[in-house]
């Protein structure tokens, strides 16, 4: 446990090939200043720190939990410095590494401007690759494209806390990751029943049968721990991306690969035959309450 | 002599050389170290997995890049000889959006880069407040979130619509944020009401306020920045919105702008590798972004500053600021015309049958923001963006300097640092 009297944990947040989102993601979060308070920030992209830039590409200190964001570049240099050099020393010495986002996770978008050398810092999408092989026990992802500023919070606080986070074998922290992104949906009746939406831009109807919503297959709590505490993409109406998983981005987002008007990639963990079957009979009820529209406001077009 | 200075807590990375005679600036060259290849990793895509794609491009104005993206997509539609109809509600809702995150990215940049900023210039320092920054930007990504689903990183606006329908339980609480925002500024920012700062009359009307605002003015003209960080006297804007109209200025003299003019060199930097480009209208440099649009405008208060001042540091800063107080008021007004009974999407012909160019142009928080696409049979053949850093903090040679090169000259070194962050610099937007 950490007392009082304890120095607070540092921490360093450095930053490879990327575009900030992580880090704009994290200063959404509600009692930013409260969680700041229990650490000592020795560097961060945008928020005041302790150490200047230089310092810490020279490698000259140490810190007890490093976050890196973005992906992984072997040849990139910050400050004339080989990032990759960067890296093993901050992860030798610290306790904790944290993979911001999908990129340092996995190599997110990144990854694709070049395959042959781009990675996350411990994966290359779901092969355990990455540079930071040797210190693997100390990783963990908070995938997500951004990441949710929650998520990384949580992780956090519970280092802060000294509690132990159990992980799954894409080293994301379970409590945050064995939900679906479908978990809490607001559309989910019309799964349930496999009443599909026609068009975007309608309450009604699932998005998981024609939009290319990866929600059912995709491990993310969106739905259940809100984006900036109102919101998610299904609840607005967009599909999921599947943003959290190693293999985005996929190609075709806004449309669900089809055979024979059935999806290609069922919801995870169930058997296709008997998803196929169960939406074969669903498919031919009619619930005349989840036909119609939800709310018939009155045009002034 | 030249000195290398490295500049890091902007958007990404960069570095200026300085070449100093007697003390001052004599040319200053600056490069962007790292690419990350956006537009190769659009090629042959489906044309509509750029609305996921390039939100990506940048962390703080992504919300732009998708708006960039759909306007590129729907001219595509046009060339092609398909329609796109674009109810009122997509339009304001689009708009609204947009205008949240110039707001928030005013709001982040006041506290995290430019109060921080002239503290470094100026004893006693100002109290340094960033988490006011990112309070007040968390409270404008709430209001873009409850219509985008989240922020950053939407992708909510689709050709023909958005994908959200919101209802007026929706509306009201947007309602609320903006009205949360404006009591934060007027709190917080500017110490008097929203209303009272917009009918400033000069900048005389900041004697005897206390406030984080009007500290910064009058640091801003104790470090005599009204007479230092000229640039070339001419402003930009190519971004059609209810805020905006596409103008060029040249000595005060407006003259509608066209895309079609915008003109892409290579950048020149002493002994640095960068992989930005420099944006010009035609083969000239021109200022783009708040200090353009206020101008353009003809925002009284921002002209009154710029005919004692022209385009110095001060003027440049401060402008930013009325754009600020400005969008506050609009954003107001933009949810009040929002009539939810009509129709949030239209469908549109299939992107496969689309083979055609198109050209989405928007204001980004710093300026424009350029997207063209070239599309076949619903594939991206080819993608090229062009940024506002682009247009403002281009690199370029002695004879010729970009806005912020000609900005920086004359000046000490600790000032020409903080001239450069007076345009709002986004590293990742320029080197997509």
């Amino acid at each position: 446990m950490h007392s009082k009297q304890d120095k607070k944990p540092s921490i360093i947040w450095f930053q490879g090939l990327t575009c900030n989102g992580n880090t704009h993601s994290f200063l959404n979060l509600e009692n930013l200043e409260k969680l700041l308070d229990k650490f000592e920030l020795l560097s961060h992209p945008t928020l005041p720190s302790t150490q200047d830039f230089k310092t810490i590409t020279d490698c000259t200190l140490i810190c007890d939990i490093f976050i890196f964001e973005g992906t992984y570049d072997p040849l990139m240099k910050r400050n004339n410095v080989l990032v990759s050099n960067i890296i093993e020393h901050y992860s030798k010495y610290a306790k904790y590494i944290i993979a911001a986002g999908s990129c340092a996770s996995f190599g997110g978008i990144f990854r694709s401007s070049a395959p042959q050398r781009n990675s996350g810092i411990l994966f290359v999408e779901q092969e355990k690759s990455g540079p930071l092989l040797s210190y693997e026990r100390k990783v963990i992802n908070i995938s997500g494209c951004p990441l949710h500023p929650q998520w990384l919070s949580y992780t956090l606080n519970m280092i802060e806390k000294g509690n132990n986070i159990e992980i799954d074998s894409l080293h994301r922290p379970i409590e945050l990751y064995s939900n679906l992104a479908h978990h809490g949906c607001t559309k989910n009746e019309y799964f349930e029943w496999k009443v599909d939406t026609e068009n975007f831009g309608e309450k009604e109807g699932c998005l998981f049968y024609k939009q290319g919503c990866r929600a059912p297959m995709t491990h993310a709590s969106c739905n259940k721990i809100l984006w900036n505490e109102v919101s998610s993409k299904t609840r607005v109406g967009t599909p999921c991306f599947g943003c959290t998983e190693p293999n985005f981005p996929r190609s075709n987002l806004f449309s669900t690969k089809t055979n024979m008007s059935i999806p290609e990639d069922v919801p995870l963990g169930v058997p296709k035959r008997n998803y196929l079957t169960i939406t074969g009979i669903a498919k031919t009820f009619h619930i005349k309450r989840l036909e119609g529209k939800l709310i018939d406001y009155k045009t002034t077009d | 002599m030249i000195t290398k200075q490295l500049i890091n807590q902007i958007e990404g990375e960069a570095t200026i050389s300085f070449d100093i005679k007697d003390g001052v600036v004599d040319f200053a060259t600056i490069a962007f170290p790292h690419f990350r290849g956006i537009e190769s990793i659009l090629k042959r895509k489906d044309a509509l997995d750029a609305l996921v794609i390039t939100p990506r491009v940048c962390g703080i104005c992504g919300h732009a890049h998708l708006m960039a993206t759909v306007r590129a997509i729907e001219d595509a539609y046009k060339n092609a000889g398909y329609r796109v109809e674009l109810s009122k509600k997509v339009e304001i809702i689009r708009e609204f959006t947009l205008v949240m995150e110039i707001i928030q990215n005013h709001f982040k940049w006041i506290y995290l880069t430019i109060i921080p900023e002239i503290s470094k210039l100026i004893k006693p320092n100002q109290k340094q407040t960033p988490l006011k920054g990112a309070y007040a930007a968390s409270i404008a990504s709430k209001a873009i979130a409850i219509f985008a689903g989240q922020w950053p990183h939407s992708s909510y606006m689709i050709p023909g619509g958005i994908t959200t329908d919101p209802t007026n339980v929706d509306i009201l609480k947007v309602e609320s944020y903006v009205d949360e925002l404006i009591n934060f500024f007027e709190k917080e920012s500017i110490g008097i009401s929203l209303e009272t700062f917009l009918s400033f009359k000069s900048n005389k009307n900041f004697g005897g306020l206390k406030s984080d605002i009007s500290f910064l003015e009058n640091n801003l003209m104790n470090l005599n920045m009204d007479k230092k960080g000229f640039a070339h006297d001419r402003f930009l804007v190519l971004g059609k919105h209810t805020f905006s109209k596409p103008l060029k200025i040249e000595q005060t003299y407006p003259t509608s702008s066209d895309v079609k003019y915008v003109n892409i060199t290579e950048a020149y930097s002493l002994n640095q590798v960068s992989y930005a480009k420099n944006a010009q209208y035609g083969d000239i440099f021109y200022e783009a972004g708040p200090l353009s649009r206020t101008i353009s405008n003809n925002l009284p208060i921002v002209k009154n500053i710029y005919r004692r001042s022209k385009d110095s540091a001060y003027t440049r800063v401060m402008s930013r600021i009325f754009e600020l107080a400005t969008l506050l008021q609009h954003a107001k007004n933009l949810l009040s015309k929002i009539d939810i009974s009509q129709k949030s999407y239209t469908q549109c012909m299939d992107i496969s049958k689309i083979t055609a160019k198109g050209i989405g142009v928007v204001e980004a928080p710093r300026g424009p923001l350029l997207h063209l696409t070239d599309i076949k049979d619903g594939v991206i053949q080819e993608y090229k963006i062009v940024t506002p850093t682009q247009f403002n903090i281009g690199s370029s040679t002695k004879e010729n300097p970009t806005p912020v090169q000609q900005a920086m000259r004359g000046t000490t070194k600790e000032e020409a640092l903080f001239i450069f962050r007076t345009f709002d610099v986004c590293s990742v937007c320029t080197t997509h």
